[in-house]
């Protein structure tokens, strides 16, 4: 009972701290829009002022020029049309006369096409000198002051100046309020963090524990039952932070069962998960729910892959980034403008992982009906977009060719160096687990055989037995 | 670009920014281009359509008669359940058969705050949508355990419980709404339109708000995969309330302004709050395509519509009520079978089928392109 209450307040406790960073964050959100919104407006009000100026400095000459050019710009669309009839025409005959290698016919038809072509060129030629003449009854009929122009124009290039240098100051002004607002606002958000956390420490007390500094998740005693099934039996292993760890095993070995406990999509029977989260805490990973642990640092793909088929690529990154919207449904609802500044943030953020997982091409396509092996990168596109500690890649040369399995080596250490996380990763693919990882743990029926270096699980009798079985002689010896 | 590249290139003062200046777009078109601008002509054309109705019918002259305009506000009220249940069963791929029921609670509601009650209008109408609310969220529950076409039996009991507990309660219901104002006005029938068409405008901002943010996302990514959604920290519970939430108050809402608009609804004679209008809302809505308003919208105007607003005019349709049914189902069996996606679907294809024929004669004219 008293446990039960316990972890009630802990959840209440979570849900608060979550709350507070929630808020902080949207405020911040707010705040330096301001400042894009006061200068914006600004901009906008100098150029409208500056436009009156620029235009009183123009001479007739230029001031003509602009209408000038949109009307060739209009007659030259009209024209292409014509241009393409007429070289159309010469390819269709010159075809047949080459068919029918007619020589004499094919220099007359160029002749002819010359010809063509040549005219239409007279005929927008004249268009122009038409325009040009309408340009000097203009220009005579609207004589300007040479030297006030020349003036008018010096005065713009200063005033110009002055614009762009008020607002610079006004821009500087306004960034430096919000960043002092901002400050003020984060102090007094990390007072009741702490005081929060204090709390939260208290009340776990004695059960609190700490991982030591360099691993980031370890797996202690888990064990999963499926009724009298034995998933997963007293699996212990560390992962240390920064490296790539493998988990191999045959089929049905349970490894995808271990993933799932990480992941709470299964409650595990028995056994302690702790991850050190993103703000270096150690937390339990069995008091969060399956929804929740994506907060805490980790995101995972999946051995089939699920893509969302229904939506486009980029819309895809952006669900999984749903969490990191601060916007509740009733601003979104609304559409208030909080949801849209996050809605471009994220599509920014969204777009430079397509852009370095080479997918920018596909970022409107639907997902349905893409290639396995783009389906497999938007896979793990995904799981980049929660800004992960800890990233779980079930099976991910499953279905891919060499070359593509050798070029997802390659970005598996990218994602290492580049996105500073860890990888923890399932595969069968034995040349890739040996090539990619820094230390593999291999099991078998749910319990660990081995655990160390590629060259040394390579070198263990028990894994080579386990993957090609004991032969009836060697059991009798045994 | 950031404030501050803007600050650096932005004061244009450029000529291209003038040239842009000298010709302006004409800003009908493109408000027109804007989903919210073709949703505020919609509404336009039904307040015009009342407007041209009730002048005529002052002057005696019979362009619209009033049937027709009946017939139209019933359809309206109608498309603010299907605009619930298309983020329902289009979004969240819930399937639920309780519509009707709770359209009824909406109705019973709205007698007994106006009629017995005598409660001001915002109270009745937010007494209404908070135990609208509240049945949301137990039907929501519900549909955490349970999924597919076993939610769609139980949501149907559930509507039929609450049928027959309306019916119990009271087996017709008359409303008076002679001595209620709303902003002053006496709400007659044409108010009551003109509240119907700003109703269901509100309610289509809503959706298409809900549908391009970030909600309509999640519940499009619960729809297709549970495990990925929960993966991505999206919790089924929550999205699965909120679906079930809205499509209930669509419905409460549709309820009150049915009962205000009919004014009288006899609940053991009627089909209202029986399966039928439950099985009429999903076939419109899949008719018109489960994930667009404009879809849904003209799914609703041809199963409820159709018949009650043209063939009903036509001697031969009038005469055999049979063949409007028949009509329509022959409809959905063709929709459903050759284009799964509903109208919309059709509609897409027809616009690329039109821009490519277009593209092929001029092809034919001027020759490819280099």
């Amino acid at each position: 009972m008293a446990k039960a209450f316990n972890r009630f307040a802990l959840m209440r406790l979570d849900r608060k701290i979550k709350s507070v960073k929630n808020r902080a964050k949207k405020r911040n959100i707010l705040e330096r829009h301001k400042v894009t919104v006061a200068t914006n407006k600004q901009i906008r009000l100098a150029n409208k002022q500056l436009q009156k100026s620029l235009l009183s400095s123009l001479t007739a000459e230029e001031v003509f020029d602009l209408k000038l050019q949109q009307a060739l710009k209009k007659y030259d669309l009209k024209a292409k049309w014509e241009y393409r009839k007429v070289n159309h025409s010469l390819a269709k005959s010159l075809f047949e006369a080459k068919e029918a290698s007619n020589e004499q016919l094919m220099q007359k038809l160029m002749e002819e096409n010359r010809a063509a072509v040549d005219a239409l060129d007279k005929k927008r030629a004249d268009y122009v000198e038409k325009l040009e003449s309408k340009k000097r009854a203009y220009v005579q009929a609207n004589k300007v002051d040479e030297k006030l122009t020349q003036q008018n124009k010096q005065r713009f290039e200063k005033d110009a100046e002055e614009q762009r240098r008020k607002l610079r100051q006004l821009y500087d002004e306004k960034n430096a309020l919000a960043t002092a607002a901002i400050e003020r606002f984060d102090a007094n958000t990390a007072s009741a963090l702490e005081e929060l956390t204090k709390k939260r420490n208290a009340l776990l007390g004695s059960s609190r524990k700490e991982l030591s500094d360099n691993v980031i998740l370890s797996v202690k005693d888990l064990c999963m039952y499926f009724g009298g099934l034995h998933a997963v039996d007293e699996l212990s292993f560390d992962v240390k932070k920064g490296e790539i760890f493998g988990l191999i095993g045959p089929n049905g070995a349970g490894k995808t069962t271990v993933f799932n406990c990480i992941t709470q999509f299964y409650k595990p029977t028995r056994g302690e998960l702790l991850f050190r989260n993103k703000e270096d805490v150690t937390v339990r990973l069995t008091d969060y729910s399956v929804h929740d642990i994506v907060l805490e640092g980790i995101s995972r793909t999946f051995q089939n892959v699920e893509v969302i088929k229904e939506v486009s690529v980029l819309e895809n990154l952006l669900i999984a980034a749903t969490r990191f919207y601060t916007a509740s449904v009733f601003e979104q609802a609304l559409h208030l403008p909080i949801l849209k500044i996050e809605e471009e943030l994220i599509k920014q953020k969204a777009e430079a992982v397509l852009e370095l997982l080479g997918l920018s091409t596909y970022k409107n396509w639907y997902a349905f009906g893409l290639p396995y092996g783009v389906l497999k990168k938007i896979e793990i596109a995904r799981a980049l977009m929660t800004e992960p500690k800890l990233i779980i890649l079930d099976e991910p040369a499953a279905g891919l060719n060499d070359t593509e399995t050798a070029e997802l080596a390659t970005l598996i250490r990218r994602m290492r160096k580049e996105f500073d996380c860890t990888i923890l990763l399932v595969e069968h693919d034995m040349s890739l687990v040996m090539s990619v990882c820094d230390r593999v743990c291999a099991i078998s029926f749910g319990k660990k055989l081995a655990l160390g270096t590629p060259d040394e699980i390579q070198a263990d009798k028990q894994v080579q037995e386990a993957y090609l079985g004991v032969s009836d002689e060697e059991g009798g010896r045994q | 670009m950031t404030t501050l590249e803007r600050l650096e290139k932005g004061l244009l003062c450029n000529k291209s920014q003038l040239q842009r200046e000298a010709a302006p777009r004409s800003p009908l078109k493109g408000a027109l281009k804007n989903p919210l601008g073709q949703y505020a002509l919609f509404g336009i054309i039904l307040v015009v359509l009342q407007l041209i109705s009730s002048l005529g019918s002052e002057f005696g002259i019979r362009i619209i008669p009033v049937s027709f305009m009946t017939a139209l506000g019933s359809t309206l009220i109608y498309s603010m359940v299907s605009m619930g249940f298309c983020l329902l069963l289009g979004y969240s791929g819930l399937a639920s058969l309780g519509t009707a029921g709770f359209i009824g609670i909406g109705s019973y509601c709205a007698f007994f705050c106006f009629q017995e009650w005598g409660l001001p209008y915002i109270v009745a109408i937010g007494m209404t949508l908070a135990i609208s609310i509240i049945i949301g969220v137990f039907v929501g529950f519900i549909s955490l355990r349970i999924e597919g076409i076993y939610l769609a039996i139980i949501t149907l009991g559930l509507s039929e419980i609450l049928r027959y507990a309306l019916q119990t309660i009271r087996a017709t219901v008359n409303i008076d709404l002679s001595n209620i104002t709303l902003f002053g006005t006496r709400i007659d029938k044409e108010v009551v339109f003109y509240l119907i068409v700003a109703v269901l405008l509100l309610l289509i901002w809503i959706t298409n708000n809900l549908i391009k943010s970030p909600t309509g996302r999640a519940m499009l990514a619960m729809k297709n995969s549970t495990s990925a959604a929960q993966a991505y920290g999206i919790s089924l519970m929550k999205y699965r309330l909120l679906a079930f939430v809205l499509s209930t108050v669509y419905a409460a809402l549709a309820g009150i302004m049915y009962m205000m608009y009919l004014r009288s609804v006899s609940t053991s004679m009627s089909t209202l709050f029986r399966l039928t209008t439950s099985l009429n809302i999903l076939g419109a809505v899949i008719i018109g395509g489960a994930k667009s308003i404009w879809g849904v919208l003209a799914g609703t105007f041809i199963v409820f519509g159709l018949d009650s607003m043209f063939l009903q005019s036509i001697p031969l349709f009038n005469d055999n009520p049979t063949l409007i049914t028949l009509f329509t189902g022959i409809l959905i069996i063709l929709v459903v079978m050759f284009y799964p996606g509903g109208l919309q679907q059709l509609f897409t294809m027809l616009k690329g089928k039109i821009s490519a024929a277009i593209g092929k004669r001029r092809e034919a004219k001027y020759g490819k392109g280099i």
